[in-house]
C-alpha cells in the first residue's frame, strides 16, 4: 500500500465530506447547493473506501473514487425508492461514514 | 575536436526551451479561447441541416483544431507531461460537448425529457407510483436524480443540459485510468483516449439516461478487473482448454501485483457496482456479462465464478420483472436475426444532409473494426498483449444474435467496442518504427476520428436540439391542459412528459412515420387525421406543431405529410390556437 496515495485520498474524503454537508446543509444559493451535492455524489463514499485501498496509480485512483461514489449514492437512492422510505437528506450519512473511515485510515498511518 | 552544435539533438536545437515548455499548454489555452469566440459568434438559426461544422465560422474550427494540435504537439514530446496532456483531453472534451449546452441552453434530445418526467415523479411520490413503466422499475440513475434534485434544490433540467459534458469527462477519467493499467506506455493511454472521443462523439449515448450511467459504471468494473482480477500466464497450458487458449494467451504481460485479500474486496466491489449497473438499465448488464464472459473464457481473468456471480445478480433482478419486458423488448431474446438485429432503428433514410452524415459515421464505424482487427493482426505472434482489449471490444456483438432493444442495440455495440477498439489502434500505432510516419498516421487517425464523430454529433443539431420556447411551450401543455387530455405530436421530436404528473395525460404521435412504427396515417390529411384523433375516444385533443418538428421532418424525409399538415391546421375549422409562441403552435380540436 502506497501511505501518500491513500493518505491523500482520506485527506480528499474528509475535505469533500465537510465540504459536502456544509454546502447541501447551508448553502444560501441553489448553485451552491448543486456543487456540494454533486461532492458529495462523487466523493466521500469512494473515498471511503479508496483511502484503504491502493489502486498503484493516481488517475485509477480517481477513477474508482468517484465511480464507487456513484454506485454508493445511486444504490442508496434507489433503496429509499424501493421501500418507499424517500428521505434524500439521509444520504449525508455518506459524508459522515466517509470522515470515519477516512481519518480512520489517517489515524492508522499516523501510528505506523 | 566536434562541435557543441553537433553533438545536441536536432530537435534540442530547434526551437528555444522557454517555447518547447510553454508551446502546447499555450495552444491549448488559446485553442480554448479561439473556440469560445466562435461559439459565441454561432447563431442557432444559421445552422443548417448539415449541422453545427458546415455552418460553423472559422473560429470555431480554427479553436477546435488548435485544442487537438496543442495535445498532439505535446503527446509528440519526448518527456510529455501527464498535466498538460490531461488539460488536452479536458479541453478537447469541454470543446466537443460543451458547444450545444451554451448555444441552446437547454438538454438536447426530446427524449431526455421522459427521463426527467421520471426523476420528478420518483422524488414527489418517493416511491414506485407506475409499475409498468420500465423506468420505475430499474430506478437506479432516477432516483440519483432526484435525490440531486432534492439536495441541491434544482430541478433535473438545471443540470441535465450539462449531463453530456459530465458524462463524457467521467468516462475519460476511467478509461484513462483503464488504459494505464493495461498499456505500459503512458502516450498510448493518452491517444487511445483522444482517438475514443472521435470514434465515440456521434453515438449520443452521453444525455441524462440509464444508459449513459451504466456504461460509466461498467467502465468502472473494467478497472477493478484489469487492476486487481488479472490472471497470470500459465506456465505450461493444461488441458484441452489450455492447449486451445495457449495461442491467444502468447506474450501476455503479468498481471499488476496484487493478494489474495485484495482480490477478494475486488470481487466484491464488482458485484456492488454490477448491482447498480443492473437496477439502472437493461441492456447494459448483459453486453457486460459478454465482455466478462469473453475475459474468463480467454483466461484473462479469475476466479471463472464471477461470471456466473453477475449472471445470478441480472438474472435476479430481471425475473420479477421480466413481463414488462417481453411486453416492451418480445422477451430477453427478441429475434436470433443479428443482421436484423444490427440494422439500427427503423426509418427511410432521407437523401442529402441525413444520408450524408448516416454514411460517414458508418464509415467511420467500418473503419474503427477494420483497424482494430488490423492491429491485432499485427500482433498475431503475441496475441497475450491485446488479447483483454481484443476480448472486450468484440464481445458485444453476441448482444446482437439475441436482441435488437428497439433497433437501438448495434449502437450499444459500438459504444462498448469503442474503447478497446481505440486502444487497439493506438497501440499499433504506436509500434510503427519511423517516427515520421507514426506521427503522420496519429495525425491522420485522430482527425479523421474526429471529423467523422464531429459531423455524426453535430450534423443533426438542428434537429436534436431543444429550443427554449418548446420548452416553454412544453411547460404550458402540462400545466394548463386538464388532467386526462389526450396531447398529439405531429411528429416525435417535442419534449414531452417532463413532468412529475407525466402519466396523468395521455401522449400519441401520429403514425405517420416510419422511424417509431407503423405509418398509415396520411399526416397532410386534415380529415383523416380528426378521423384518426376521433378514433383514440377524448372529447378534445391538443395537437403541437414545432419548428423542431419541421426540422425533423425535413431531415429524415418523415412524416412525408408534416408541412402540408402545418400549412392546413390554421384554416381548418374546428381547430383552435390555444398557445403560440416563436417555436410551437397549441391547437385544440373538438372531435365532432
Amino acid at each position: 500500500m502506497s501511505p501518500s496515495r491513500t493518505a491523500l485520498t482520506a485527506y480528499a474524503g474528509v475535505l469533500a465530506s465537510i465540504v459536502a454537508a456544509v454546502l447541501t446543509l447551508t448553502a444560501p444559493v441553489p448553485a451552491m447547493s448543486l456543487i456540494g451535492t454533486l461532492t458529495l455524489a462523487c466523493v466521500p463514499a469512494g473515498a471511503a473506501v479508496m483511502c484503504w485501498i491502493d489502486s498503484g496509480e493516481n488517475v485509477a485512483q480517481a477513477a474508482l473514487t468517484l465511480i464507487l461514489s456513484l454506485t454508493a449514492f445511486s444504490l442508496a437512492s434507489a433503496v429509499m425508492i424501493w421501500v418507499a422510505a424517500w428521505h434524500p437528506r439521509a444520504l449525508l450519512v455518506l459524508a459522515a461514514a466517509s470522515v470515519v473511515s477516512c481519518l480512520a485510515r489517517l489515524r492508522r498511518a499516523d501510528g505506523r | 575536436m566536434t562541435s557543441p552544435t553537433l553533438t545536441r539533438p536536432l530537435i534540442r536545437t530547434r526551437w528555444p526551451a522557454a517555447i518547447r515548455t510553454l508551446g502546447p499548454p499555450a495552444v491549448l489555452v488559446l485553442g480554448l479561447c479561439t473556440w469560445a469566440l466562435g461559439v459565441g459568434q454561432l447563431r442557432p438559426p444559421a445552422i443548417g441541416s448539415y449541422g453545427l461544422l458546415a455552418s460553423a465560422n472559422p473560429w470555431f474550427l480554427l479553436g477546435l483544431g488548435m485544442v487537438v494540435s496543442g495535445f498532439l504537439i505535446e503527446l509528440h514530446r519526448s518527456a510529455a507531461r501527464g498535466w498538460v496532456l490531461g488539460l488536452g483531453i479536458v479541453a478537447v472534451i469541454v470543446a466537443i460537448h460543451a458547444t450545444v449546452p451554451i448555444l441552446y441552453g437547454t438538454p438536447e434530445y426530446a427524449w431526455v425529457y421522459k427521463h426527467i418526467g421520471v426523476a420528478l415523479a420518483l422524488g414527489q411520490n418517493g416511491r414506485v407510483t407506475d409499475p409498468s413503466s420500465i423506468y420505475q422499475l430499474w430506478p437506479a440513475l432516477f432516483a440519483a436524480t432526484a435525490s440531486l434534485g432534492a439536495l441541491g434544490h434544482v430541478g433535473p433540467l438545471t443540470f441535465a443540459t450539462w449531463a453530456p459534458l459530465a458524462f463524457e469527462l467521467a468516462d475519460a477519467l476511467v478509461l484513462l485510468a483503464v488504459f494505464r493499467v493495461l498499456s505500459g506506455n503512458r502516450r498510448v493511454a493518452y491517444l487511445a483516449v483522444l482517438l475514443y472521443e472521435g470514434l465515440i462523439a456521434w453515438v449520443g449515448q452521453d444525455y441524462l439516461s440509464p444508459q449513459a450511467f451504466a456504461y460509466l459504471l461498467w467502465l468502472g468494473v473494467v478497472l477493478i478487473l484489469a487492476r486487481w482480477l488479472r490472471r497470470p500466464a500459465p506456465v505450461e497450458p493444461r488441458g484441452r482448454l489450455g492447449r486451445l487458449r495457449a495461442p491467444v494467451l502468447a506474450g501476455l504481460e503479468p498481471p499488476p501485483p496484487t493478494s489474495r485479500r485484495r482480490r477478494a474486496v475486488a470481487i466484491v466491489l464488482v458485484a456492488v457496482i454490477f448491482l447498480v449497473i443492473v437496477a439502472a438499465h437493461q441492456l447494459t448488464p448483459y453486453i457486460a456479462l459478454t465482455g466478462v464472459g469473453a475475459l474468463v473464457v480467454l483466461g484473462l481473468i479469475r476466479p471463472w465464478w464471477l461470471v456466473v456471480v453477475l449472471a445470478a445478480i441480472a438474472g435476479g433482478y430481471l425475473i420479477p420483472r421480466y413481463g414488462l419486458i417481453a411486453h416492451d423488448f418480445g422477451g430477453l431474446f427478441s429475434g436470433g436475426n443479428p443482421i436484423q438485429n444490427a440494422s439500427g432503428s427503423r426509418g427511410t433514410h432521407h437523401a442529402g444532409a441525413e444520408a450524408t452524415t448516416a454514411l460517414i459515421v458508418r464509415g467511420l464505424a467500418a473503419g474503427m473494426w477494420l483497424l482494430a482487427l488490423a492491429a491485432i493482426a499485427l500482433r498475431r505472434r503475441s496475441l497475450g498483449r491485446v488479447a483483454f482489449a481484443a476480448g472486450l471490444a468484440f464481445s458485444p456483438f453476441v448482444v446482437l444474435v439475441a436482441q435488437s432493444y428497439g433497433g437501438e442495440a448495434v449502437y450499444r455495440v459500438y459504444l462498448f467496442s469503442a474503447p478497446w477498439c481505440a486502444l487497439l489502434i493506438a497501440g499499433a500505432v504506436y509500434e510503427l518504427r519511423r517516427p515520421q510516419l507514426r506521427w503522420i498516421v496519429v495525425g491522420g487517425v485522430c482527425g479523421a476520428a474526429l471529423l467523422a464523430g464531429l459531423q455524426g454529433l453535430y450534423g443533426p443539431v438542428a434537429v436534436n436540439a431543444v429550443m427554449p420556447d418548446e420548452l416553454a411551450a412544453s411547460g404550458w401543455l402540462y400545466t394548463h391542459t386538464p388532467p386526462g387530455s389526450l396531447i398529439v405530436l405531429a411528429a416525435d421530436n417535442f419534449p414531452a412528459l417532463d413532468t412529475a404528473d407525466y402519466n396523468a395525460r395521455q401522449l400519441e404521435v401520429m403514425p405517420a412515420d416510419p422511424q417509431i412504427g407503423e405509418a398509415w396515417l396520411d399526416e397532410g390529411n386534415v380529415s383523416e387525421v380528426e378521423s384518426w384523433i376521433a378514433g383514440l375516444g377524448h372529447q378534445s385533443a391538443y395537437v403541437v406543431v414545432s419548428h423542431g418538428m419541421a426540422a425533423y421532418a425535413d431531415y429524415f424525409g418523415a412524416p412525408t405529410g408534416f408541412t402540408r399538415l402545418a400549412h392546413g391546421l390554421p384554416t381548418a375549422p374546428g381547430w383552435t390556437v390555444v398557445y403560440r409562441n416563436a417555436d410551437v403552435t397549441i391547437y385544440r380540436l373538438t372531435v365532432r
